[in-house]
Parts: C-alpha cells; sequence; structure tokens
C-alpha cells in the first residue's frame, strides 16, 4: 500500500535514555496543543488584563488617588492564584481523564521522571505567569499614578514580592498534589476551591478574630493564617495581635504547608507511581 | 539473541479473581504470535503488564531479556498499541504522532511517513481525534506503535475497527515486518483475524494458556484428525464395511461420522462397492478446538457441533 519500509532495521538501536529536558518540552507542547489548554492560557492572561483595566478605569473615573503598587501586586496575584493552580491540576488530570496516560507511561516508564517533567514545565509556566502579572503591575501604577497627577508609590520591598511568590508556587504546589491524589478534574478543583475561596477566603478569617480557640489552631492548619506573621507583621502589631515570627511561627508554616501541599504531594505521587493504568 | 519476548509465570490477581494465570510463552523474531481469547480472557491485562502498566502479582515479562520498564526509550524497542481510543480528543492526529515523535527524539519526517504509511490524508491529519472514526483511530494507532521504528511490536486487538481493504493491509504489513525479523504479538478475540498471519497461536481462556503453538499443531494436539464425514447411497452397507474395519461409525444427519482418514473410508466404499455422494475430512476445524477449549470462559453457551461442522 504504501512504498515507506516498515522493516526493524538491525541492529538494535543502542538507544540513549529520552533525556530529562527533552519532556519537559513535550509537557510544555501538552499544555498548549489544545483548544481547551489555550482557552486556559487566555483567560489567565484576560483575566490580569481585565483586573489592570478595570483599576485603571476606576481610578480615571473617580477621583481617589492612584493605588500603590503593593495594592497592585495583591490585586494582579488574585487572578494568578485562581488559574494557574488549574493549569497545574489539569496537567496530570487530564492524561487520567483522556486515558493518554497509557501513551505517556509506556513512552517514559520511569513515572517519576514524568511527574517531575510535568511539575517543571507547569512552574515555569506559573513563574511566566506571575512574572507578566508583576510586569503589568507595575506599569499600572505608573499609568494610574499618571492619570491620578500623582507619584507612583514603590512601596514593595523585595521581601514582599518574594512572599507572593512563594504563596503563588504554594497554590501551583498544592493544586499539582490533590491533582496527584485525586486523579480527577472536578474533584481536584472542587478541593482547590473550597480551599482557597472558601476555607481561607472566608472561614478562617472570618472565625480568626472572633474566637480564640481559632487563635490558636488556626495558625497551624492555614496557610495564610500562618504566613500573616511574615507577609502583614507590622498591621497585625498596629491591631494589638501577637506576631508570632520567630521558631513558633516558623513551625506553624512549616506544618500548615506540610498539610496542605507536602502531604498531597507525596501521597499522590505514591498513587501515581502504584496505579495501574488503564 | 534477537529480539523477542519472553512471559514467565505470569499472574495478575485482583482480589480474590485470577485475571492472568500462571501464563508463560515465547513471542519470537520473525514470527507474528497471535494471542487469543475470548472476552475477559486476559489478554489486554497479559499486554498491560508486558509494558509496565499494570504490575504483575507474581512472574515477569521481558523484552529482549529486560523489563520495560529498564528499556532506555522504549518506543525506539517496542512499539506499542493497546487502546486506538485513549488519545486526546482535542488534538489533531498529526499533533499525537509529533508528541511521540518529539519524545523519541525523531525528526518530523517520521510522522508524515507513518501517515502515509497507514493512509490517513493530510487534511484527516488535522482533523481532531473526536472527529476520528474508530478505523481512523485505529490507523492512528498503529502508525503511533511503528513510528519509533520498534523491533517488538505488541498490539492488543489491532483489527478492531478496520475495513476489509484495512484489515488486509494489515495482515500483510505485520506479515513483512515479521519476516525481516521483527517480533509481533497481536491479540484478538476473532480466530479468523489471527489465523491467516499468525505463525504461532496462544490459546489463553480465564487467564490460563488452554493451546499454544502452529495452527497445525493444536489441531493434531487435539486428536482431531483421522475424522471424515461420508454420505453414500447405502449407508447401512458403508457402515457395515467401516465396522468391519474397526473404526467407529456414527450416524450424523443424512451421513456419518467416522473414525477414519478419507483415504480410508474411500477404500472401505472401494472394496465394497458402495457409490460415495459426499466424503470430506471431519476433523473439528481451529475454530471448534477454540471454542471447545474456552468453553467454561464463554459468555454464551456453546451450541453442540454442528453436523457439517468441518466448515471451518
Ligand atoms: N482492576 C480490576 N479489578 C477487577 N477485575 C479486573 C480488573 N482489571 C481487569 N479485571 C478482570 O480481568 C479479566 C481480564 O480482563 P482483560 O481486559 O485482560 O480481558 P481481555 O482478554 O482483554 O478481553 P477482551 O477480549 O474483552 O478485550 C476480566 O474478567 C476483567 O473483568
Ligand atoms: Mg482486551
Amino acid at each position: 500500500m504504501s512504498a515507506v519500509s516498515v522493516a526493524p532495521s538491525t541492529p538494535l538501536p543502542t538507544a540513549t535514555k529520552v533525556p530529562f529536558g527533552r519532556l519537559v518540552m513535550v509537557e510544555w507542547r501538552k499544555m498548549t496543543d489544545t483548544r481547551a489548554g489555550r482557552v486556559m492560557l487566555m483567560i489567565t492572561g484576560g483575566l490580569i488584563a481585565l483586573v489592570a483595566g478595570i483599576i485603571l478605569l476606576v481610578t480615571a473615573l473617580s477621583d481617589m488617588s492612584a493605588l500603590d503598587a503593593s495594592t497592585w501586586m495583591s490585586a494582579l496575584s488574585f487572578p494568578v492564584s485562581l488559574l494557574v493552580p488549574v493549569l497545574a491540576i489539569m496537567i496530570v488530570t487530564q492524561e487520567w481523564g483522556q486515558r493518554t496516560h497509557m501513551v505517556t507511561f509506556t513512552l517514559e516508564p520511569s513515572r517519576l521522571k514524568v511527574v517531575f517533567a510535568k511539575l517543571l514545565a507547569v512552574f515555569v509556566l506559573g513563574i511566566v505567569t506571575m512574572a507578566i502579572a508583576v510586569g503589568i503591575g507595575a506599569i499600572g501604577t505608573v499609568a494610574g499614578a499618571a492619570i491620578a497627577g500623582s507619584d507612583p508609590s514603590w512601596n514593595v520591598t523585595g521581601e514582599a514580592l518574594a512572599w507572593t511568590l512563594a504563596t503563588q508556587i504554594l497554590y501551583l504546589l498544592m493544586g499539582f498534589g490533590f491533582a496527584m491524589l485525586l486523579l480527577n478534574t472536578p474533584a481536584a478543583l472542587v478541593i482547590y476551591y473550597g480551599y482557597t475561596l472558601i476555607l481561607e477566603a472566608s472561614v478562617f478569617s472570618a472565625l480568626y478574630f472572633i474566637f480564640d480557640w481559632a487563635q490558636d489552631v488556626f495558625p497551624w492548619i492555614s496557610m495564610q493564617v500562618a504566613m500573616m506573621p511574615f507577609i502583614a507583621g507590622n498591621e497585625m502589631q498596629a491591631a494589638g495581635v501577637a506576631v508570632e515570627d520567630g521558631a513558633l511561627g516558623i513551625a506553624r508554616l512549616a506544618t500548615s504547608i506540610a498539610l496542605w501541599v507536602g502531604l498531597p504531594l507525596v501521597l499522590g505521587t505514591m498513587r501515581v507511581l502504584k496505579s495501574e493504568l488503564k | 539473541m534477537y529480539a523477542m519476548i519472553k512471559v514467565e509465570g505470569l499472574t495478575r490477581v485482583y482480589g480474590t479473581f485470577t485475571a492472568v494465570d500462571d501464563v508463560s510463552f515465547t513471542a519470537e523474531a520473525g514470527k507474528v504470535t497471535g494471542f487469543l481469547g475470548p472476552n475477559g480472557a486476559g489478554k489486554s491485562t497479559s499486554m498491560r503488564i508486558m509494558v509496565g502498566l499494570t504490575n504483575p502479582t507474581k512472574g515477569r515479562a521481558t523484552i529482549n531479556g529486560s523489563l520495560y520498564a529498564d528499556l532506555p526509550n522504549p518506543g525506539r524497542h517496542v512499539g506499542v498499541l493497546l487502546d486506538a481510543s485513549a488519545q486526546h480528543d482535542g488534538r489533531t492526529g498529526r499533533e499525537v504522532l509529533t508528541l511521540a515523535a518529539m519524545t523519541m527524539g525523531l525528526p518530523t519526517s517520521r510522522v508524515d511517513e507513518m501517515l502515509e504509511l497507514v493512509s490517513l490524508t493530510p487534511s484527516e491529519a488535522k482533523r481532531r481525534i473526536k472527529n476520528y472514526s474508530l478505523g481512523m483511530k485505529q490507523r492512528l494507532g498503529i502508525a503511533h506503535a511503528l513510528i519509533g521504528d520498534p523491533k517488538v511490536l505488541i498490539l492488543d486487538e489491532p483489527a478492531n475497527g478496520l475495513d476489509p481493504a484495512g484489515i488486509r493491509w494489515m495482515r500483510g504489513l505485520l506479515k513483512e515486518y515479521a519476516d525481516r525479523g521483527g517480533t509481533v504479538l497481536l491479540s484478538s478475540h476473532l480466530l479468523h483475524e489471527v489465523e491467516q498471519i499468525a505463525d504461532e497461536l496462544i490459546l489463553i481462556g480465564n487467564g490460563r494458556i488452554v493451546a499454544e503453538g502452529t495452527k497445525d499443531e493444536i489441531l493434531s494436539s487435539q486428536g482431531t484428525v483421522g475424522q471424515s464425514l461420508v454420505t453414500a447411497l447405502d449407508n447401512e452397507a458403508l457402515t457395515v464395511a467401516l465396522k468391519a474395519k474397526g473404526y467407529s461409525v456414527e450416524p450424523i444427519g443424512t451421513g456419518m461420522r467416522v473414525s477414519a482418514a478419507p483415504a480410508e473410508v474411500g477404500k472401505a466404499a472401494l472394496e465394497a462397492s458402495v457409490v460415495l455422494t459426499d466424503l470430506r475430512d471431519g476433523g473439528a476445524g481451529l475454530e471448534d478446538i477454540f471454542l471447545q477449549l474456552t468453553a467454561e470462559t464463554q459468555r454464551e453457551a456453546i451450541a453442540p457441533a454442528h453436523p457439517e461442522g468441518a466448515s471451518a
């Protein structure tokens, strides 16, 4: 039917292992070669642009003063935290949902290598997205100040920037961990949004200042509460709350991270390594 | 020893159910080995174990002496097609092959070669998999298995969904592949699909191997040679003559089944001057044996062998 030879060439090729970098490239490509993947990236970019546009519009229309750089950064990291972890979830769960895992893991039987390649690919994507968000925030700071006729306020310290990045990375790892643990897109999304939008954003912050026990327990189980002494120590002091940024604070932070990021990553990796692929 | 698949004591237990039960065989280089069994016999499970997607409870499968997981860049050694529909709906056929070529470190020209080989047109290759017909997915799966120029092929029901021309084309392809020294293991639950191309057959039922060897070896090992179906003008006279020679005769329909080869029956008829109206080999066909051997594992009770049961 065709002139193309299907003959196995003798002798056996002395094939070398698939280089890790190539696996990362393949995983990167898989994030962008479907309509679903491209739509996700466009939504992420679009949402960042939308938030920035709304802030500038409001600044222009109202006579409020221009937002400072740190407010810009927290405003723009919200869409990032909403969407980048979804990419981290999908890079894993889609393989199971579409059953392409059978092909992926026959072409590279080292499941751990594939897991790391996926993590690195989505990690790079996350960093690029955050860099774009921070860049737009900087542009917004200048543009907003120009619109309001004031000097831009660059009140972001290197430390604050580092904490913002660290938070986003933790969310990304958390999404990735739960994706491996559940191997199912909707379930992983529910857990991720349930944690960030319901527990962190509403439950923990609402109860924290109301109940004494909450102030004892939450720093151990909520990453956001555990981070507060490090990110917003001054504000806490001003509000008359004890700031634990010593060994106890670090122990709390480590515990909450172990609970929401470490545990799902470890258990999820074990599940991916052991499970039968069919 | 040139690339071959060796399966030793492979067993896979799910809870209390043994899906694959102590399966051992060798698929040799230069041969097409057919892996045959009814639904649920354990073919796919065995094949998944061979490529490391399922862990065996006991035993092991090696390819040219090493475990699949230990093969460097395994796509270059073993072409695998387990389930042609297990591809991302939203990717194009070309993209699926491109990803494979990238992973294996092959030039993209290989993608075009494979598309041409399996007769997927450039416009079909640009379509998303969700718009592929079953046969197109199967062709893509075969292209995917062959793209790395492997020495060994492991194909689970590759003919599934192919049209008659496609099945014939695939037979030719696999035959040629084996003739040039490749090792082919393909599964099927349809005997006639495999019978014509497989040099060796492995019959599996209920997770166990029930027979193996070439078609002729299986036929003779089951003791079905030396049976005839005969009809004569004077059946009674022929029965007497045959019984006198010590053969057993059993009436079937308008004729008889005799425990002798057709030549013996013809000789007896000649000596007794009986006119024969029909005489043929009454040995059970491969299909009958296949059905008998796997009888306990069939979902349907098997009808007693048809009087003219030699048609297979
Ligand atoms: N995870 C599992 N848990 C329980 N039983 C399983 C599991 N996986 C497979 N089985 C059982 O193992 C048996 C063998 O299945 P397998 O898919 O290997 O059959 P097969 O020979 O490929 O059949 P078919 O011709 O229908 O494809 C079946 O009875 C199946 O139900
Ligand atoms: Mg099967």
